[in-house]
């Protein structure tokens, strides 16, 4: 009888042989590629047109210092999968210390941002100033909110495990599922900085 | 973490693996950053060496460290399917409006 219940159980979350979250979180991250995928063809629209208000994004770009900001989110990456395989090893201050590193890379990237941000203002280019800017805004924007997003998540799965020393089997299944995001948020900006970075 | 977990594990790469891909990452964002400086020299061979620079690379996240490659092919058709329908639909509107108007 427990076992005809733990397999109602089991496959109540695994309809489809995948656990329905995780399922749900690769259906949300495939459909974030529609909401990015808007973004870079707005900003790709606009960058190359003729006739905007100078200084557009292309006059302004740190090569250099981008490239140390997309270094720092690649190895964000690896700190999170590092986090994930020791959580597996049911690893727990290992998991936490690899999830506070992820969480303070991500940290490190969205400084980058806030001080590219504030250069590119400083230098005289606003939001309003054309729409190849706007779309530069808006796209790299919501790529850093998506990070925020992230750091929150990661510090609130540290938080709990440091609170009740270790995570469960339920929140080991939430790291996985927030390894996901970040890697994909990972993805994106390793599609950003190809295509409205370096490509000419 | 799921109960298939354990043997999902088991197929999942090292601790060393893992580093081992971090470096191939750190370094094909190298060679892009290397192209970036070169285009004088290499005109339009760069756009192409950067787009498959990028796709390795993002085909490195996704099947390692995302773990895709060891998951069932359920979830690469959905996550696949999202790729696709968005290069398709955004990649025909850059063809519309960037390299039609070209053409007259």
């Amino acid at each position: 009888m427990a076992d005809l219940a733990h397999d109602l159980g089991h496959s109540e979350h695994e309809g489809l042989g995948v656990e329905n979250r995780k399922l749900a979180m690769w259906i949300f991250l495939a459909s974030e590629f529609m909401f990015f995928g808007a973004l870079i063809s707005t900003y790709l629209l606009f960058k190359g047109k003729e006739g905007l208000t100078s200084p557009v994004p292309r006059e302004l770009y740190d090569i250099p210092f981008t490239s140390v900001s997309s270094f720092v989110l690649l190895m964000s990456s690896l700190t999170m999968v590092l986090a994930h395989n020791a959580q597996g090893r049911k690893d727990q201050p290992a998991t936490r210390s690899w999830l506070l590193a992820t969480a303070l890379l991500g940290m490190v990237f969205i400084g980058g941002q806030v001080y590219e941000f504030s250069t590119f203002v400083h230098e005289g280019m606003t939001m309003r100033t054309n729409a190849a800017a706007s779309g530069f805004y808006l796209l790299t924007g919501f790529h850093g909110t998506h990070v925020l997003i992230g750091i929150i998540m990661l510090l609130s799965l540290f938080g709990i495990s440091r609170r009740h020393g270790g995570l469960s089997d339920a929140n080991g299944l939430n790291l996985e599922l927030v390894g996901l995001y970040w890697h994909f948020v990972d993805i994106i900006w390793i599609v950003i900085f190809t295509v409205v970075y370096l490509i000419p | 973490m799921s109960e298939t977990a354990p043997t999902q594990a088991h197929h999942h790469p090292t601790p060393r693996q893992y580093v081992q891909i971090a470096l191939l990452l750190a370094v094909l964002t190298a060679i892009e950053v290397g192209l970036y400086y070169t285009e004088p020299t290499l005109g339009k061979l760069v756009t192409p060496a950067l787009l498959l620079l990028a796709v390795i690379k993002f085909g490195l996240v996704v099947g390692y460290y995302m773990h895709l490659k060891y998951e069932k092919r359920l979830l690469t058709g959905f996550f696949g399917a999202g790729f696709i329908l968005a290069s398709l639909i955004y990649g025909v509107v850059l063809v519309a409006f960037l390299i039609l108007p070209r053409f007259g």
